[in-house]
């Protein structure tokens, strides 16, 4: 279509089939919590942990360091059911998708060997921190800051709309460690913050559907040793840039919704009308063809490509996609609306205004598109 | 895509780009049939693909046909293209040779008498004026029958669709010989159905590859207040979101194209997908052009107005989501999940 787009048809290979029973088996005798298709709204760390021992956390991580050493294939089929399934993945979500795979990419011998091992056990939780209060879609402009000291860094500023903080007891923290100059993007670090360190406090924030999903996080002199700095001092903007691929293009961005249109095709079985039917397979057609363009993504980065600008594109398309479902579903529900469909309606529609903001904004995604078009 | 599709699409496109230029889209319009471009479509084996060397085909897979009609609808090709190769699956299907020359598939409200006698008339048969032979879908009773007749036989009022293409009115009135029809099943009628939607849905998915690009183009080359307009963030929004209905139409287009055997669940999935995508983007297209766009001069016409004819044919986007949703609804042997995990 234009330079560089590519979504070639790619399937999961067949023989990952016996993985995803194993994992619908495992998520079968899970009782004790409630499907929710927001993979940002359940967290549940005893969870975390059972998922852990079943070797599907850092189970593409190289075995050296206690990972699995499968195939990206392999972790999208266990993902996918997670979310289908409406998991509890909080706990574990980011330290899986971004830090783990951040570390293996740019940390220090030591720094694997000291950090990996406990996300690999479902022990140890992470955030990321990049937004503050007057920092969002600009990124480059953050303000927190750190002073070198001997034997490492002080660390003032704020981060905020951090999931699960309250939970976690990491957060991989962008920082300003040299004044900006022209270039935005020089100067910046990533740093691996304990959450429970002194300085460190944690205040929640309730979203509008009344959940404590996300915090601000105040740091006041707070110590970080040397051997805490992600990679290199100052290569924290390339570092960030790099796990954008993988964050944007998974099926966390397309199947938010889900649980809203399982549930209304449970309701309308042989009974539905017309327009029900026909509302049911739009979604359904705009699901299936969302799944194969994020499959045929997710074969490339399987192969060391880094299609950023595809990743973006799934990601808008995706989030359009769990905004429309709630607001169509809503205007044809059956006569009598079955408790399971009301609820995740609800659910929906109260999160439904984070889903084209997270991650990247609607806008900053569709301004990468554009440029991957030539118009910027 | 294998390596030999690739192949049969930029030879296809090689052959398009250098004797299919909007000049022949429009004269075609005027009337003009490009006789030439269809004799090199023929000697090159592009009009019988997927059709087996046996029957007189020229081999290859049904897909590979489709890759084919991509660019066919790339190019805005005013060429019974996709009717020939329909009519060609139809007859191969059935174990019949292919005729040679171009064909077209009719179906409307047309008998089959016991003297033999094929009566009706059809509204709005595609390219039926350029085509030597017809496969005429009637009833003999309440029982489906193909037949297979001359053009010749049959009486052609020439008119247009509103893509500009030849869509004529035939009245039938034909004496057929018996081993001209052949008896077939309901089913069958559907997988005609079924492949004319897939051929529609890879058209419209070149036809928006092809506007896309037209479009950055033009936003490229446009300058307003000072500057060329693709510098607006507004002009770049409204890209970005033609951009993602393209992606996702040539992935649903090129999930046909790989198949072996065409799943019409896939079909299904993809003209409505593909037909959904076609409006968002024509709007967005024209939009974008402005009002020369708006113009039978500019050649943005040629793809949109095609855009608009094909989601509708072969059933348009609210007749294959329906059948979609009704078949996964009936469907029991899984849940919602379990469906699309298993569409792979």
């Amino acid at each position: 279509m234009f330079q560089g787009m590519n979504f070639a048809p790619a399937q999961l290979p067949g023989e990952l089939e016996a993985l995803r029973t194993e994992v619908r088996e495992f998520l079968n005798a899970e009782t004790d919590w409630h499907p929710n298709s927001d993979f940002n709204a359940g967290a549940s760390p005893e969870f975390s942990k059972r998922f852990a021992a079943k070797g599907w956390i850092g189970m593409t991580w190289p075995k050296e360091y206690g990972g699995g050493g499968r195939s990206f294939l392999e972790r999208y089929v266990v993902t996918e059911e997670l979310l289908a399934a409406g998991a509890p993945v909080g706990c574990h979500w980011i330290a899986d998708r971004q830090s783990g795979p951040l570390l293996l990419k740019f940390g220090t011998e030591a720094q694997k060997q000291a950090f990996l091992p406990g996300i690999i056990s479902g022990e140890s939780f992470y955030s990321i921190g990049m937004s503050e209060p007057d920092t969002g879609s600009d990124l480059a402009s953050i303000r927190t800051s750190a002073v070198q000291v001997p034997g490492g860094w002080c660390l003032n500023g704020s981060k905020i709309w951090t999931s699960n903080a309250h939970l976690n007891h990491f957060m991989v923290t962008l920082v300003r460690t040299a004044p900006a100059t022209e270039n935005r993007h020089e100067g910046m670090s990533q740093f691996i913050v304990p959450i429970h360190a002194d300085g460190v406090t944690v205040r929640g924030i309730d979203n509008l559907a009344g959940e404590q999903d996300f915090n601000q996080i105040f740091f006041d002199d707070v110590f970080v040793p040397d051997d805490h700095v992600v990679g290199e001092a100052g290569n924290g903007w390339a570092q960030v840039m790099s796990e954008l691929a993988y964050e944007r293009s998974g099926p966390e961005r397309f199947l938010s919704a889900f649980r809203v249109l399982a549930e209304f095709g449970k309701s309308l079985q042989n009974d539905a009308t017309e327009s029900q039917a026909r509302l049911y397979g739009q979604l359904v057609a705009h699901l299936v063809v969302l799944r194969r363009m994020s499959i045929s993504i997710a074969s490339l980065l399987e192969n060391g490509l880094m299609p950023d600008t595809e990743a973006a594109l799934i990601k808008d398309l995706g989030n359009s996609y769990e905004r429309l479902v709630p607001e169509v579903v809503r205007l044809y529900l059956p006569g009598q609306v079955p408790k399971g469909l009301a609820q995740a309606l609800e659910e929906c529609v109260l999160h439904a205004p984070s889903f084209t903001l997270r991650g990247g904004t609607r806008e900053i995604l569709r301004g990468m598109i554009a440029r991957g078009l030539g118009l910027r | 895509m294998n390596e030999e599709q690739q192949l049969i699409g930029e030879m296809a496109r090689r052959m398009l780009d250098d004797h299919c230029g909007p000049a022949v889209v429009d004269a075609a319009e005027q009337g003009d049939y490009p006789s030439a471009l269809w004799t090199l479509l023929v000697d090159n084996g592009l009009t019988t693909l997927g059709i087996d060397e046996a029957l007189g085909g020229a081999g290859g897979t049904f897909g590979d046909a489709l890759v084919v009609l991509r660019e066919a609808g790339r190019k805005a090709a005013p060429l019974p293209l996709a009717e020939t190769l329909l009519a060609g699956q139809l007859l191969s299907s059935l174990e019949q040779r292919l005729p040679t020359g171009p064909m077209c598939f009719v179906q409307g409200d047309v008998s089959l008498n016991e003297s033999g006698q094929l009566q009706g008339s059809v509204h709005g048969v595609k390219f039926a004026r350029h085509c030597q032979t017809l496969l005429v879908a009637a009833r003999r009773g309440e029982d489906p029958v193909i037949c297979h007749i001359p053009a010749g036989t049959v009486a052609v009022t020439q008119g247009k669709d509103l893509a500009g293409e030849p869509s004529d009115d035939l009245d039938l009135f034909v004496q057929v010989q018996p081993q001209a029809c052949f008896e077939i099943d309901e089913a069958k009628l559907d997988a005609v159905l079924v492949w004319g939607a897939a051929m529609r849905s890879v058209m419209m998915a070149g036809a928006l590859e092809e506007a896309l690009a037209a479009t950055v183009g033009y936003a490229l080359e446009r300058k307003q207040f000072g500057k060329a307009i693709a510098k607006f963030q507004a002009i770049q929004q409204q890209l970005a979101v033609f951009a993602t209905q393209v992606a996702a139409s040539t992935r649903a287009a090129e999930t046909l194209m790989v198949q072996s055997e065409i799943a019409s669940i896939d079909v299904a999935i993809a003209k409505a997908r593909i037909g959904e995508a076609a409006g968002i983007c024509a709007e967005i297209a024209h939009q974008v052009h402005g009002a020369i766009g708006y113009t039978r001069d500019h050649r943005l016409n040629h793809l949109t107005r095609r855009l608009w004819a094909w989601r509708d044919a072969f059933g348009h986007e609210a007749y294959w989501q329906e059948r979609l949703g009704r078949t996964l609804l009936a469907d029991q042997t899984g849940d919602l999940w379990q469906q699309v995990t298993a569409l792979g």
